[in-house]
Parts: structure tokens; C-alpha cells; sequence
């Protein structure tokens, strides 16, 4: 019986263009993948080459000033995108995956935005993710919502009904097969998006495979519960695009209006005014003052013996540093405020679990805000390790030339943070679970009033 | 005659009410209005007043300056905050995606940073809620579930057969059914309309300009189109359908496509086409062509020595010390064209690549009214890339004259001779600082819009000229049946 419900579900007209639909879909997004990757390899290459010709270049104009030649250069890191990336490209295309910063002061860098097209980014991209969270639930509906009431209303579920001895079990088996047929979807498109984009299937892999699964489950567990209602055909999909819609369209939306409302961040702007100031307004005031609150902030720059420079470099960087030391509160504010929006919505989308899963496929595949504070994060310690590097070279006016300017690589930085599959699966699983019994409760009571 | 029509919307009106779910929705559909009304007002009242204090900030950060070298000073640079529209209240548009501050200094052109995308979680991604995004994506579909049985299930009752064996023509009974949709969709869209009104009138303090009051009734009469469109659309589609069922679901596949899809995969088309660079290799390119034609803090520069043998031949002097300017404020103020021009040049490039891209977008109005009602909202709300450019661009012009500026005041007021090792530096007096003012945006007139969104524009009448031709068919071609 089973196996001709299946026949039936794949003869129908409107099955196999909804899956062939989604399936040409979810292969585009794929393509779309492809193509972010292949950009931002593209920008990484890009990077690296500027900073292997134009360190040289700089160096020969500037080998006798190691201060000057290095308020020029810029060192580039590189935040590492993964192939799973571009499966859920998140906030990628948003923040910029590259910084380049001189030893200057950090502060006015770190923030530079990217170039980028703003209405490539409103729209949003037809990745992976996009097709997961808003299409596939909409086939499932398709798929699902006139289960029992089309029999009803066609007059064969009294037939149905009578002719079956476990009711519950047979209503369950069409579920599954659709279950299956969706899943086996997701499985081609991720089992193609492995060659095509590269992706090791390590255990970040399964934790994107399954979450995606879980989301499916999830949807297919609130249609259960829905058919379970016994309303008409109709009803079941006003209310199950209801609920596609308040998920999808309602309640992230407002979501995200609540929580930029709630943290404003004038604290971006105050940084950089105050970095501005703090370096800026040490032009006209005592140089050694500007040069002792250096000192008492690397005091080990202080036995290093002061030499006949092209220009005072120590009082230079010291105004340099002083920007970021003045600015220092601001700019822990800044960091405290994003730290709080990432802590607010991954506390409220364990609630709803259309937002769970587009921020858990983007923690997973490293394009999230968390991704991007820890990058800012790694930028920052690279920073201060050239200046930790440089400060004693320039303050000894050690020869431009005696260092070997090609051996600067692009430095990349790979997010190592750990993830535990009890917080990425907990809420999908708690959930599914949820309407699913609701479902099966409500079915054991009513399944057999005609 | 014109009674039939009023009849026939009459009932489509009352049937819409007596269903007690429609209720739920309209409440539902209003408290979403509201809460976006607020929240817009909030993040508008937020961004703007921190973009007037740490303008001021900074205006007096500008002004309190000591007596100094006036390069000095060109590189203490200046701030500009870009504010928000007064209908970017009702249309967010890609205000979350666009930055809003700007550092301005000599010799760089800097990006403008903190958009609040990139402080976004991620959660971004789903959109927004504006009153604009309601009427744009909510109330069609809601338009959808009103209209899809508005004939479909007179046909499926039987009830078709009897109107039309009554003497009702089928352009009656189309007509009269778009009208009783569109008077529900105006019991909505009423207030809405009456509420971003007060809103815009009270943020700008009752200083009502031309300008602006023209773009709120452009504004509203478009989106008066837009549903009306839906209406028809919903009444079509279902005067085609054998049954109720048939028309709800083509008409939900058509608003699937129409919102979601289309709009994706037309500007996904366009950025595939036409790849924009990545910024390393743009900014590399401005380098190497800065580097062609010499840079200013480079005396011995090709260019720069014709410059100076000119120079030299004109005022009959031997060397650049013997100048009655200074001279090294000449180079300097040469640097900053070339390097300006040059800039302007690659940007230009750059904004046309991404012209190139949102031009499928654009013209994809024809196809999808969708996109067409988006783009002329945002350009009309003032929150459209249109407005940022031209906002980047002020803002470049104010720091390309503040830099210029300051190199004129060294050309004039510093001397030209080179201080010795235990000299004190050279320095104007700060009073010349309030010479340069205040960068205050000035948003362009709504004329200007009309230039950016022609297609949408056009998009509009060929839709509703499209859609009339429809009707006019279809009351040849229907069956009661």
C-alpha cells in the first residue's frame, strides 16, 4: 500500500514540477556558491599580489626611512572562507573577509568597508541557505497540506479508512514518503555541492547536513500537526502559509527591527572621533608627555637607546598609539554593544526556529557576526604584533633594506571557535519533537471520525 | 448602468467583512503597520540625532584648533554624517546597507563605514519591516486571499450562470469586483497613507517643503496603483480558475515569484554578468595610475619637474626658494586634483558596473510590478543608491575643497623658505579655520527622480495598460462554465 501511495505522490502533475523546481533551484544556488567563492578567491589573490609588488616598490623609494616606508605599507589578513561558506554566505558578503592595516593606529582601519553593490545586498543572494529556509518549507506544504482533507473532500477517506487496519500508520507512511522524497532532495544538492565546491566532509559538514535535515523535519512536524487539525483543504493551506509567512516574513523581520532599535551603536562614530582627537591633537601639545604615556604603555621601548632619526618616529608613533589608547573606551563599547546583538538574537532564535537555523548555518559556515567580531578580534592582535615587531626596528633606524620584504605573507585567519551540536540541533529537535507529538495526540483521538 | 458595478462591489465588500478571520487579518496586518511605523521612527530619530551631535562634535573638534601649519590641518580632515530622509520613515530601503559616516582628509578618498548591516546578526538577511515592505509584499498577498474566489466560486456555485443570464456583461462583473477589492484594500491602505503623512509632517517640524510634499503624493499615488494592480490581478486570475482552489494557488505561486524569486534572480543575473572588482585590485589601480602620473610628496616626479621648470621660467628665478609662494603648497594642491580626478575616474567606473548590474532589476518592472513599486518608493523616500551616490559625491566635492583650501592658505601664508633644524614651525593663525564650512547635505530635488526610475515609471503604465487590455479580452473570451 505504502509503495503505491508513493506511485501516486510521484504521478501527481504538481509533484514533479515542485521538485524539479526545487532541485533546479537548489542547483543554481550552488552555482551562485561558486561564483561568491571564486570572487573571494579572486579578491584574495588580488590582495596578495598588491602587497608582493608593492612592498619592494615601496621599500626601494623608502630604504633610508624605516618610519616613513612603514606609514606606507599595508599588511593584509585574511579572513578564511571555506567551502562550506558558500552554502550559507551569511554576512559575507556584507563585512569584508580582507583587512589591510599599516602600524598606524587600528581604530580609523578596522571598520573600512568593503566595495560593494548595495542593491546585490538588499536583495540577497539565491544560495543554499535561501533555497533551505524558504522554499523547501514551501514545497513541504504543497506536498502535505490536503493529505487527509483531499481524500474527504474526493470521498474516498471513508474507503481509506475502512480498508486500512492501523489508520495512524498509514496517514505516518505518507508523511515519510514525502519525507523521504524531500530529504533524498537535500541529498543530491548537498551531495552535489561536495565536488563542485570542495567541501571536506568533516564533522562541520555533518553539523550543516544535519541542521538542514533538522529544519526539514522540523516543517514537515508542524504540517503533521496541522493535518491532524481535520479542517478542509483550503484551511490547512491558509494556515500553514500563515505560519510560512509569520517564520519567514513577520517575526525575523521585526526581530531584526526590535534589535537594532534596542542596541543603537552611536559608539562606531564616537570611536573614530575619538581616535581622530587622540592622535591628531598630540601635534600641539608637549612632545614628551605624548612620548612618556607611550612609554608607560610599552615600557619595554624605553631602554631602547634614542638615535638620529629622518624624522622623530618615536613621537610619531607614539601620537599614533595614543589615538588608539584614547579611544580605547569607546571602541570596548562598540565591541560590548555588537557582542550584546549577537547574544540577544541567538537567545530569542532559539524560539523560532526559521532564525536558528539561518545563524547556525552561518556560525557553522563561519559567515556570521560572531565570525566577523572574532576576525576583527584576530586583526587587532595582528596589529599589535607588527607594531611589536617594527617599533624597535624604527626607533634604532635599522635599515630599510636589511628586511626581507617578500617573506610579509598575507596572513590568514581560520575560525577555530567551537561548536556544540547540543545548542545547533537542541531547539530543531525540541521543536520537531513538539508538534509531532501534538500531531500524533490529536490524530490518536480523532483519526477515525469520519 | 454604473449601478450593476456598485452592486457587485457592494457584495464583495460585505463578503470580505463577514468573515470573521479577514478581521483577525486586518488587525494583525495593522499592528505590523504600527509596529514599523514606530520602529522606523526610532532608528530614524536615533541615526539622526547621532549624526547632528557628532557632526557638531566634530565641526568643533574642526574649529578648536590652535594656530598651525595649514597641511596640518588638511589631514585633521573633517566628519559627514549622512542623515536620513524624512520618508526613509516609511521606506527603509537600502538605508541598512549603506554607511553613514565618512572620514574626510588630504590625499584620500576614504569608504563610508558603519552601515548597520555590517552590525547585523545576520538576522538582516530576512529584511525589514517598514510600512513600505507591508504594502509592498503583505497586503498584495492579503489582496490574494480576499480576491481569489471573488468569481472562481460564484462559477463553482452556480451563481455565475444566473448574474450573467440577468443581463450582467462580464465587463460589469469584472469591474465591479476590482472595485469592491480595491475598496477593501483602501480601508487599509487609508490609514496607512494618513499615518506616514502625520509622521512625515512631524519630523520635519512642520517646515513643509514643495519637494517634499510632491514625493509623498507621488508616493501615494503609486502605491494607490500598485494594489489596485493586485486587485485586478486577483479578480483576473480568478475569473480564469474552474475553481477556488485552482486560483488560490496560482495566485500564491504568482506572489511567490513576483516578491521572492524574481527580484533575487534578476540582480543575481546582473552581478554574474557583470563582476565588479575586488577592492584591492580597484584601489591598486588608482594607485598605479596616481604613481603614472606622479605623486605630490615626490618633488622629482616627471610631471612634477615640468611643473616646477615652468614655474621657474615664469617668475625668471633659479630655484623654487626664490618663489614668491610656496611652493611646495602649489605641488601639493596639483597633487590633489590629479589624484581627485583620477579617484572620480575609477569610482565613475566602478558606479557604472554597478548600474550595468541593478539594470536587470530595473527592467524586470516590465515583468514584475513588484520591482517596479520598490525601486520608485525607494528613490521617492530618498533611500536608493541614487541618494547615496549623490551623497558621496557632496561629500567628496566638500573634501576636495576643504583640502584645496588649506593648500591655498600654505600657498599664501607660508613662507617659502626652509626652516632650519631649531626654527619653530610655520604656522597660521586658527582663525582661518572657520573660512572652511560646515558640510551640511543637501538632498536633491525630486525631479532627480524622475531621471533614475523612468523604467519604473514606465512599468506603471504599461502595467495598467496591460492589465486593461486583459480585461477587455477576457470579456470576449470567458465562459460561465
Amino acid at each position: 500500500m505504502i509503495r503505491l501511495a508513493f506511485i501516486q505522490f510521484m504521478r501527481a502533475g504538481g509533484t514533479r514540477i515542485g521538485l524539479v523546481f526545487l532541485l533546479v533551484v537548489g542547483i543554481i544556488s550552488l552555482f551562485v556558491g561558486k561564483q561568491f567563492d571564486q570572487r573571494q578567491q579572486q579578491a584574495v589573490a588580488d590582495v596578495v599580489q598588491f602587497q608582493q609588488t608593492d612592498f619592494p616598490r615601496q621599500a626601494a623609494i623608502h630604504h633610508d626611512d624605516l618610519g616613513l616606508l612603514l606609514y606606507y605599507l599595508k599588511f593584509s589578513v585574511v579572513n578564511q572562507t571555506r567551502p562550506l561558506t558558500a552554502l550559507a554566505i551569511g554576512q559575507r558578503d556584507v563585512n569584508a573577509s580582507i583587512q589591510s592595516v599599516t602600524i598606524r593606529a587600528l581604530e580609523g582601519q578596522q571598520y573600512d568597508a568593503d566595495l560593494t553593490n548595495p542593491a546585490n545586498l538588499l536583495l540577497g543572494n539565491v544560495d543554499f541557505s535561501f533555497v533551505l529556509i524558504y522554499l523547501f518549507p514551501l514545497l513541504i506544504i504543497a506536498f502535505t497540506y490536503s493529505i487527509i482533507s483531499a481524500e474527504k473532500e474526493n470521498g474516498t477517506w471513508s474507503i481509506v479508512a475502512v480498508q486500512s487496519r492501523h489508520l495512524l500508520r498509514f496517514v505516518g507512511g505518507l508523511f515519510l514518503i514525502r519525507l523521504g522524497v524531500l530529504l533524498a532532495v537535500l541529498g543530491i544538492i548537498i551531495g552535489l555541492a561536495v565536488p563542485v565546491l570542495g567541501i571536506p566532509m568533516d564533522s562541520t559538514f555533518w553539523l550543516f547536513l544535519g541542521t538542514s535535515a533538522g529544519y526539514i523535519l522540523f516543517w514537515f512536524s508542524v504540517c503533521f500537526w496541522v493535518v491532524s487539525l481535520k479542517r478542509s483543504s483550503s484551511t490547512n493551506a491558509m494556515l500553514l502559509l500563515g505560519i510560512w509567512l509569520v517564520l519567514l516574513i513577520v517575526l525575523p523581520t521585526g526581530v531584526n527591527n526590535y534589535i537594532t532599535a534596542r542596541y543603537p551603536v552611536p559608539e562606531a562614530q564616537a570611536t573614530t572621533l575619538a581616535q581622530r582627537k587622540g592622535y591628531h591633537e598630540k601635534w600641539d601639545t608637549d612632545k614628551t608627555a605624548t612620548v612618556e604615556k607611550f612609554y608607560a604603555h610599552y615600557p619595554q621601548f624605553r631602554q631602547v637607546p634614542t638615535v638620529a632619526m629622518p624624522f622623530d618616529w618615536r613621537w610619531y608613533y607614539a601620537m599614533q598609539q595614543l589615538g588608539d589608547d584614547e579611544s580605547a573606551e569607546q571602541s570596548g563599547e562598540l565591541r560590548q554593544k555588537l557582542q550584546q546583538r549577537e547574544t540577544a538574537s541567538r537567545t530569542i532564535a532559539q524560539f523560532i526556529p526559521t532564525l536558528h537555523t539561518q545563524l547556525q548555518l552561518g556560525e557553522l559556515a563561519r559567515s556570521g557576526l560572531g565570525n566577523q567580531l572574532r576576525f576583527l578580534e584576530y586583526t587587532a592582535r595582528f596589529h599589535e604584533k607588527l607594531r611589536l615587531y617594527f617599533y624597535p626596528k624604527i626607533f634604532t633606524n635599522a635599515p630599510a633594506l636589511a628586511e626581507k620584504w617578500t617573506a610579509f605573507k598575507v596572513d590568514t585567519f581560520a575560525d577555530e571557535a567551537p561548536i556544540h551540536p547540543g545548542s545547533v540541533w537542541g531547539p530543531l529537535v525540541l521543536f520537531s519533537t513538539l508538534f509531532a507529538s501534538l500531531g500524533w495526540f490529536r490524530f490518536r483521538q480523532t483519526i477515525y471520525h469520519l | 448602468m454604473l449601478q450593476t458595478q456598485q452592486l457587485i462591489a457592494g457584495q464583495v465588500w460585505s463578503t470580505a467583512f463577514k468573515n470573521r478571520a479577514v478581521f483577525g487579518l486586518l488587525i494583525g496586518i495593522g499592528l505590523l503597520l504600527a509596529y514599523a511605523a514606530v520602529t522606523g521612527w526610532v532608528s530614524l530619530q536615533q541615526q539622526n540625532e547621532t549624526g547632528r551631535k557628532y557632526q557638531q562634535q566634530a565641526r568643533q573638534d574642526w574649529l578648536s584648533n590652535p594656530d598651525k601649519h595649514p597641511h596640518r590641518m588638511a589631514h585633521y580632515g573633517h566628519f559627514a554624517f549622512r542623515p536620513k530622509a524624512p520618508l526613509s520613515v516609511f521606506d527603509f530601503g537600502m538605508e541598512s546597507f549603506l554607511g553613514n559616516t565618512i572620514y574626510l582628509e588630504a590625499h584620500k578618498q576614504n569608504s563610508v563605514n558603519f552601515s548597520e548591516a555590517g552590525f547585523s546578526t545576520g538576522l538582516l538577511r530576512f529584511g525589514e519591516i517598514s510600512m513600505a515592505m507591508v504594502l509592498q509584499l503583505l497586503l498584495p498577498l492579503m489582496l490574494f486571499f480576499l480576491g481569489f474566489g471573488t468569481v472562481a466560486t460564484d462559477r463553482e456555485t452556480g451563481t455565475l450562470k444566473l448574474l450573467l443570464s440577468q443581463g450582467v456583461s462580464w465587463g460589469q462583473l469584472l469591474v465591479g469586483k476590482s472595485l469592491g477589492l480595491m475598496a477593501v484594500m483602501l480601508s487599509l491602505y487609508g490609514p496607512v497613507m494618513v499615518v506616514t503623512g502625520l509622521l512625515w509632517f512631524g519630523l520635519q517640524g512642520g517646515r513643509v517643503s514643495a519637494d517634499q510634499t510632491i514625493r509623498l503624493l507621488l508616493l501615494m499615488g503609486a502605491y494607490f496603483l500598485y494594489l489596485a494592480f493586485f486587485c485586478v490581478i486577483a479578480v483576473l486570475v480568478s475569473a480564469r480558475s474552474k475553481t477556488a482552489k485552482t486560483a488560490l494557488v496560482s495566485l500564491i505561486g504568482l506572489w511567490l515569484m513576483l516578491t521572492l524569486v524574481l527580484p533575487r534572480a534578476s540582480q543575481a543575473l546582473g552581478s554574474y554578468l557583470y563582476p565588479a572588482p575586488s577592492k584591492a585590485r580597484f584601489l591598486a589601480d588608482i594607485q598605479a595610475d596616481v604613481l603614472k602620473e606622479g605623486d605630490s610628496h615626490n618633488p622629482n616626479d616627471p610631471h612634477y619637474k615640468g611643473l616646477k621648470d615652468s614655474l621657474l621660467t615664469a617668475y625668471g628665478v633659479d630655484s623654487v626658494g626664490q618663489l614668491p609662494f610656496n611652493y611646495s603648497g602649489f605641488v601639493m594642491a596639483e597633487g590633489e586634483k590629479i589624484s581627485a580626478h583620477l579617484y572620480n575616474d575609477h569610482f565613475g567606473r566602478l558606479l557604472s558596473i554597478y548600474d550595468r548590474q541593478n539594470r536587470f532589476a530595473k527592467a524586470m518592472a516590465f515583468v514584475d510590478p513588484y520591482l517596479a513599486i520598490r525601486n520608485l518608493s525607494m528613490a521617492l523616500s530618498g533611500t536608493d543608491f541614487a541618494s547615496y551616490v549623490d551623497f558621496q559625491r557632496q561629500a567628496e566635492q566638500y573634501r576636495y575643497e576643504m583640502a584645496q583650501k588649506m593648500n591655498d592658505l600654505q600657498i599664501h601664508f607660508i613662507s617659502n623658505k626652509k626652516l632650519g633644524p631649531t626654527d619653530k614651525p610655520y604656522q597660521i593663525d586658527r582663525k582661518h579655520w572657520e573660512e572652511v564650512p560646515d558640510f551640511s547635505y543637501q538632498s536633491p530635488g525630486v525631479e532627480s527622480v524622475f531621471g533614475h526610475e523612468a523604467i519604473s515609471l514606465l512599468a506603471f503604465v504599461f502595467w495598467a495598460g496591460l492589465l486593461w487590455f486583459v480585461m477587455v479580452r477576457f470579456t470576449k473570451t470567458l465562459t460561465a462554465l
